[in-house]
Formats: structure tokens, sequence, C-alpha cells
């Protein structure tokens, strides 16, 4: 029974069966006491009043927003502070402090995400018990661009519960009717009178009200703070070097620790051969073997403990995939796509008549994709600390609180030491992109904490490890096929992809049971061009495990399945003899929101206007996150056949923005991102292992040649979308298909270039050759 | 035994010749705006100004150092606090996204308007060859002429 839906984890079957159960038995009376809302358990400590799960005072006129999602670059603290500063009426400024709150508060819980649902949307029992139990279980996460969906009513509800309260405070000192009362810039002022009060004044006094029952949030009309750019709150400390990440964690008498994973995925240690001469090394205090798969060396400082890990001699335990190679794997794949059974997710109409009808046009393509990784500037790494008392601590730059917390309990338990209270530290990430949600390094660093209990021990991992030893992003194939009628428009579509199912190996890695792997919509994400009218469609996917061990990576499944299906439409248009923006035009007009979309980028990039010869534009536009991107490429081949990407035009509709700004910032590294992808990356697997270390044969777009990206937000009062991972969806196909344009030839492997480093870190991208 | 100078203040280094400056700067000198992203001066996120030169610091040795001045980000800011040019330039075309990698930026493009006060795109590209994942080129490159053009001509 599937576990996963295109929707999301849908708890269905024996698991919904087995909680209704126990919620049945007893839960319901408890389970509905849980403060969902977070708008209650208001309380004053000395000089801070707290209002709600979101909001407390302090009698500074500071004001501390508690914000439950991971900062990683993409501004999330910003943005929601914002919703917090609209309702709660005070200025946007440095007495702002936002916190990622170290208790677990129900009301934080990722469960929308999950549940893929708005809150303020979501009814039913599904979500009733979605919001409480994932509540209780601390689940909180950030991604999925998820965190502006998943708070945009819940934080404005807390900032106007708060302000009410405040309101309600000021009444009872004056001794006027709340009606009377209005509030700007953090003060409650009563007109008739000319009284005004400072927030921090009443805020004892508020916290102790009880807090209103359903808020009234502003009209859009009313909003100040909302779509209106604000400089972000994380910024003034990082241009001076002084946030924390979870690198500069510093305890007193701190022990620091590096890893050596097997090179060959799913080895074990069989014996270091020279462990008495490691422990000799200078500052060196242990050399342990983690779970019977790692080698941890721990010594007095982290240099010192990666210059002895140098001299590390270990004899890895043979696997199965001690043979494999990328040629091999990428063969599994191209059978997979042939495969008799394989998993449907979309099968309107009748794609196998149209696709079999005389006389009907046959567009048909493979395209494929490489592993990559993330490379997130700050490597892997956590600080823990289990206590003589049995409490333990963690510090980690983590995505996923809830993972955070079972990566304590696993590597604790290899130690055979069961921690009693674990308090989770959420530092600044550098970088992320999905790789932040694996328990790895953190039950690395439980395990050797309660190994050297009473002392607290950073892991870090070397770039070496992070690029060659760590996780990846699935190599994928697409095999797309269409049936193109007289008006040259697709008849049919048939989109397969053969790819590692990412839920399915992240949550065996992280999870207490193992989604999938069929039907995991990650896979299959991007292929399936609904917004397109097309009347016959069919959408298949293939799980093909490998020994390599997949994760999310900033836009999954999008990541590969829009470079497939952007570049086939193209296809699909140049056999029509249509040009690739009125080809789009003309399959979007069912879509009125897409087409505006397409509509502005085309604007913006001038599409039609000629350009000169070794020049081409190319274009791909895509839904996802519940936002709408459009991108217009434009490329430049020279005669030595050195590629460069000009100008990308990206056009995004996220429903309502909050921070213009941040949503720009984005998109322009969303693009940047995919324009390393597109053009640089490859993990290649030699011999069962990865062959590439680091930058210098897993290289990065620098400023050099990176493009000029112009960005334009569309208008729009839906609620808001997603916006930290649209920026990368359609860029590579947009670049293939301006490739198309500019040479004539079309390119359906990634990536799209080879590159050859000049002088000192300058990397040349040549057209890559491919059949 | 090597003697530096730290963002102004005398540093005394005893047995430490051999470890580069980088780890020296965070380990021993609570120095943390330098960062490790790869340890073999490709990323640039550990760069720091050696008697005005941006250099990466994963790759020098602490006993090449004798009689350097030694800046970090730490050090970019006047002794009152007040941001450089170039920071204030990075807080108004707001460049850093994650921000772990922009400590290396802000030296390397301290060092380069030291030398070219008004650079070009393409001298720019020369100079700033750090690595940012994600993505803040755009941004780095108008703060640099911004922060060009708001500096007083000496």
């Amino acid at each position: 029974m599937p576990l996963i839906t295109r929707r999301g984890f849908l708890i269905t079957g024996s698991a919904l069966a087995g909680t209704a159960l126990v919620a049945a038995i007893g839960g319901v009376g408890f389970l509905a006491t849980v403060d969902v809302e977070g708008l209650h358990g208001g309380a004053v400590d000395g000089e801070d009043a707290k209002l709600n799960a979101f909001v407390m005072l302090r009698n500074d006129g500071h004001v501390v927003i508690n914000v439950p999602r991971t900062e990683m670059g993409q501004g999330i603290h910003t943005g929601l502070a914002m919703l917090v500063a609209e309702e709660l009426d005070i200025p946007f400024d440095e007495r702002i402090e936002v916190v990622f709150p170290t208790e677990a508060h129900p009301s934080y819980s990722t469960w929308s995400n999950v549940l893929q649902v708005r809150p303020e949307e979501a009814s039913g029992p599904v979500a009733w018990i979605g919001r409480r139990v994932l509540g209780q279980m601390g689940f909180i996460a950030t991604g999925a661009s998820g965190s502006t969906m998943g708070l945009w009513h819940p934080m404005r509800v807390a900032g106007a519960a708060a302000r009410q309260m405040l309101v309600a405070a000021a009444a009872a000192r004056l001794g006027v009717p709340a009606s009377e009362l209005t509030t700007a810039e953090g003060l409650v002022h009563h007109e008739p009178t000319g009284r005004r009060i400072a927030y921090a004044e009443l805020a004892a006094a508020a916290a102790l009200l009880p807090p209103p029952d359903a808020p009234t949030l502003k009209p859009r009309s009313a909003w100040g703070l909302i779509g209106r750019s604000q400089r972000r709150v994380d910024l003034p400390a990082k241009v001076r070097g002084e946030p924390v990440f979870g690198m500069d964690v510093v305890l007193p008498d701190m022990l620091h620790a590096t890893i050596r994973h097997a090179p060959v995925f799913g080895a074990g240690v069989a014996a270091i051969r020279n462990e008495a001469a490691l422990r000799a090394e200078p500052g060196v205090v242990d050399v342990a073997i983690i779970d019977g798969r790692h080698v941890a060396i721990l010594a007095q400082s982290w240099w010192q403990a990666e210059r002895a890990a140098w001299r590390l001699d270990v004899e890895w335990t043979p696997t199965e995939a001690d043979g494999e190679n990328s040629a091999a794997l990428a063969a599994r794949l191209e059978a997979a796509l042939g495969s008799e059974a394989p998993h449907g997710h979309i099968d309107d109409g009748d794609v196998e008549a149209a696709l079999a009808a005389p006389g009907a046009r046959l567009v048909e393509a493979d395209y494929g994709v490489p592993f990559v990784t993330h490379a997130c500037m700050e490597p892997m790494n956590a600080t823990a600390i289990l206590n003589e008392d049995g409490s333990a601590e963690i510090w980690a730059p983590t995505q996923n609180r809830v993972t955070m917390q079972a990566g304590v309990g696993r590597g604790m338990g290899w130690a055979d030491a069961r921690p009693g209270e674990v308090t989770l530290h959420v530092t600044m990430n550098g970088g992320a992109f999905g790789r932040r949600s694996d328990q790895d390094v953190i039950a690395e660093a439980a395990y050797l904490a309660a190994r050297h209990r009473g002392r607290a021990v950073k892991v870090m991992w070397s770039r070496e490890e992070d690029i060659g030893r760590g996780l990846y992003r699935s190599q994928a194939a697409g095999r797309l096929r269409a049936a193109l009628g007289t008006d040259g428009l697709p008849l049919a579509y048939d989109a397969r992809v053969a790819a590692q199912s990412i839920l399915n190996a992240m949550g065996s890695r992280n999870m207490p049971f193992t989604p999938g792997p069929d039907g995991d919509y990650l896979t299959v994400e991007g292929l399936d061009k609904l917004h397109y009218s097309i009347p016959n469609r069919r959408m298949r996917s293939q799980h093909v495990p490998t020994h390599v061990p997949i994760h999310f990576w900033r836009s999954n499944g999008f990541s590969f399945n829009t470079f497939f299906s952007e570049s086939f439409i193209d296809e699909c248009a140049l056999a029509a003899g249509a040009d690739p923006l009125e080809y789009r035009r003309r399959l979007l007009v069912d879509s009125p929101r897409h087409l505006a979309v397409l509509e502005r980028v085309a604007e913006m990039a001038g599409w039609g206007r000629p350009l000169a010869p070794g020049r081409g534009r190319g274009i791909a536009i895509e839904e996802c996150y519940r936002s709408i991107v459009a991108q217009v490429a434009e490329v430049s081949v020279a005669e030595d056949g050195e590629l460069t990407v000009d100008r990308v035009f990206c056009a995004i509709d996220v429903g309502t923005v909050i921070n213009p700004d941040a949503v720009v910032a984005q998109m322009e590294g969303g693009i940047i991102f995919g324009v390393t992808s597109a053009l640089m990356s490859t993990i290649t697997i030699q011999d069962g292992a990865v062959r590439q270390s680091n930058f210098h044969d897993y290289p990065m777009q620098r400023m050099a040649n990176a493009p000029a990206i112009e960005v334009a937000i569309m208008q729009s009062d839906l609620p808001p979308g997603g916006a930290g991972e649209p920026g990368i969806v359609p860029v590579a196909a947009a670049i293939a298909n301006a490739i198309h344009a500019a040479t004539g030839r079309r390119l359906r492997t990634l990536p799209l270039a080879t590159t050859e480093t000049t002088g000192v870190r300058r990397v040349r991208t040549l057209l890559a050759t491919q059949a | 035994m090597v003697d530096f100078t730290l963002n102004g203040r005398p540093v005394s280094l005893d047995g430490l010749d051999d470890k580069p400056l980088l780890w020296v700067l965070r380990e021993d000198l609570g120095t943390l705006g330098p960062k490790y992203g790869c340890g073999v001066a490709q990323c640039g996120a550990c760069r720091v100004l050696i008697d005005g030169q941006s250099t990466p610091s994963c790759v020098t040795l602490a006993g090449s150092l004798q009689g350097a001045e030694i800046v970090t980000v730490e050090g970019l800011a006047d002794p009152e606090g007040r941001l450089s040019y170039l920071q204030q330039a990075w807080l108004d075309e707001q460049v850093p996204q994650c921000g772990f990698c922009q400590p290396g930026f802000l030296i390397a493009a301290t060092d380069l308007l030291s030398r070219n006060p008004s650079p070009t795109d393409d001298e720019i590209d020369e100079a700033i060859t750090n690595i940012c994942r994600c993505g803040t080129y755009p941004r780095i490159r108008r703060a640099i002429h911004r922060a060009a053009a708001a500096r007083p001509v000496a």
C-alpha cells in the first residue's frame, strides 16, 4: 500500500487506522487540548513578557520574534518576522530580534508541508490529526519552499492576537473602550485624549490576558510592510563576520573530530592498520569506529585531527558495489525506461491509441542527468555533549529538527547511552539545499559525545568527505513521446522517468518507516505538464536503486524532469515548425496565470528580436511549489566551442509577495545554482566510489561568466507560494533550448558543457559533444 | 616564535609554525570570521589580508608571517565599529544570503579596491575568484561598483 501520493505523505490505510485507533482509545481528549495556534501560555519572566509562542516583548522596547524555521540564506527570518510586525504594528527596525526557538511548541510544526496543504485551508480528520500529532512530535523542518506557505497565516494571527492583547491592556489602564484605541509604530493611541502608551509599558499586563478567540487580520489594503522590500535582519551581522554557523560553535574543553567514511558506499571498517601510530600523532585523543562504518579521529584541534587522518590506513570491507561505475549505472536507467512494470501516476485519455493512430506525427526523445551533490559552502558539522547528569545538548546547522532529534538518539544509542533531556540548538546554516535534513553528521557527533561523556565534541567533515563520501541527487533518465495533431500541438503526451526514489532513500536513513519507492511524487514532479492543454496524457516512473545514497537536493525531481519536459516541448514546437514561445502560448490557452508569466518573460527578453550569429534564446516555464516561473536564457557559443550564458530573464508569480527583494535574491541565486548544474556538475562513480573530491574537480559557477539576471515579480492577490526553489527549475531547459537556437544542436544530457580551468580558478565551459 | 598583528593587535605564537593561518585564527586566536570551505585555496572563504593582499589563509603557514599585518573580516570596520565603504555597500545591495562565504568576498573586494579604486567588470571578474554557492555574484558586482562610487577620492 503506498504511503506516498503526488500530494505528499497521505497517512492512509493502516497508518491512519492505527493513529485513529490510538486516538479513539484515549488520545482524543488530550489531542484536543494541544495549542495548535500557539496563542496561549502568555507569561512574564523578569523583563520579558511572552504574549504567545511567537511574540515576546522586552521592557527596553525590543521585540523578540520566534521564527521556527532555519535561516540558510533564503531570508526566511526576515520574511516571517515581517508577518508578525505587520499585524503587531511595530516598526521593522533593529529593535526586532529574530530567534530560532529551542522549545518545540506544537504551533511550530511543519505539518502543513507534509500534507501539502495551506494551514488556513486544511480541514477534516487528517488535518486535525496532522497538526496535533505532528505538532506533538516536534516535527519542525525547513524545506520544500514551504516555510512562508506554512506560516503565512499562523504568524499573522500571532501578531494580531498580541496586538489585541496590548490594546485590551491599554483599555483597562486608561479606562476607555478598546474600540477607541488605535495602534501604530509600537504604540497604543487614544485619539480623543491624545494619550499614547508604548507597547513595552503594557506588555506585562497584556501577557496575562487571555488571547482573543479569533484575532482579526488586517485587510490587504491596510498592509504597510507586506509587499514592500525590507532589509534582512541577519545581514548586519553577516557583513561583520559575526553570525554563529555550526562551524563556529565553541564550547569549553571541546574535542574536535574529523571523519573518514568508506569510499564505496555501504562498506564497513575491517581494520585500522595504523591505529597506534595515529594515537601518537600530536594532539590526537582518540580513534573511534562509528557504527562499524566510519572512522573518527578526535584531537585537541580539528587541524590536528585532520592532519592525522591524512595518514589513516583503513581496510574497508568488500561490497557488491565495488565494481560499479557510471556507465553501468546509466545503462541500468536506460533499461528501466523500457521496463514492463513502471509505476503509473497519470493515465488520462488513450495515449496508446493516439500514438498508434495512422498518420500520427511522432516526436520521441531520451534525456539524462548525472548524480550531483549539494556542496554547501559550510561543510557538514555538528557539536554535541552528553552531560554527566544524562542530559544532552546539541548544536547544528540543520533544516530538520526532527531528524536532528532522531540523530541524537541514534548516535548515542551506538554507545548504549540513552540521553535524558535533549536540548537542540539550530545554528545559522552556511547553505543547505536539502542536504541538512539528514541525521548523518548529527548521529556521528552524538556517538562521539556519548563516548566522551562530559566533554563537548565538534564533528566536522572535510570538503573531500562532503563531495566524495556524502549524499547526492539521483541520476535520472527520461523518455518522452508525443503525437502531434494536424495543428502541430500534442494530441498525446507520454512521459517516463527512471531514477532512484528520493523519499525512499531519504526515509530509509532517517525515518521510522520507509516510504515508496513506487509513487514517490518527488521522482515525477516536473513531468506532468498539467498546465498544457493536451487531451491524452500519461506519466510513469521507475525506481532504480543503486548503492549511492540519494537525498533531497534543491528542487528535487524538477531539477531533472523540467529539463526533460521543457526541452521536449521545444522539440515538439520545432517539429511542428512553430516558434517555441508561440507554441507554448497555444498550449496555455486554459491556463491564464501561466500565460501571463510567459508573456512577461518574453517581453522582458525581447523575444523575437534578432541576435548575432552564434547566439540564441531559449524559453521554459514550470509550475512548482504553488508558484509559476518562466525564464528566457540567452547564450553565446564561440567558434572554439566556448559556451556562455550571457543573460537570464525570469518572471515569477509567487502569489502574494512578502519581501520582494528576497524573492528577487532567491531567483538570482537559484538561477546561478541551476547554471552550475546545467553546465558543470557531474558526480562520477568509478570502482564503486565517487571520483570527485573538491572544487577543482567539482567546479562551481564563479563571478566571471556568471549571467546577468533580470527578475520580474507578477502582481497577485493569491496566497503566497514558494520561492526558494523555483528559480532553479527552468534554467537547464532554457539553456539547452537556447543552445539549439544558437547552433542547431540539441543537447539532451546534463551537463551541457565540459569545463576546463584556466589561469587561477577561472573556469571555461565548452559546449559538450553529445551524440 | 612568530609575531604579527591581527586586526591591529599584536600577537605572538609559539610552536605553531607549521599550522595554517586559518586554523590558528579559528582555533588559537578565536577569530571565527574566516571560514573553512575547501582547504585547498579554491573557494576563498578563508581569505584574509596579509600586508594588504588578499590571501587564502588555509594554505598559508603561520611560520611565514613574522612581522605581517593581518586583517580579517572582523577588522574591516573602524575601531568605533563603523562599517567600511564596502561593508556598507554590501548592506545597501543586500548581498549575503547564507553569508558563510561573504567574509572572503569582502576581503577580496577590499584588496581589489585598494589597488584599483574604480574597477571595470572585467577587472572584477579577474580579481574576485571566490565561490558563493547561494549565487550572490550579481549583487557582489553591484556592491563593488557602489562602494567604488561612494568612496571619497583620496
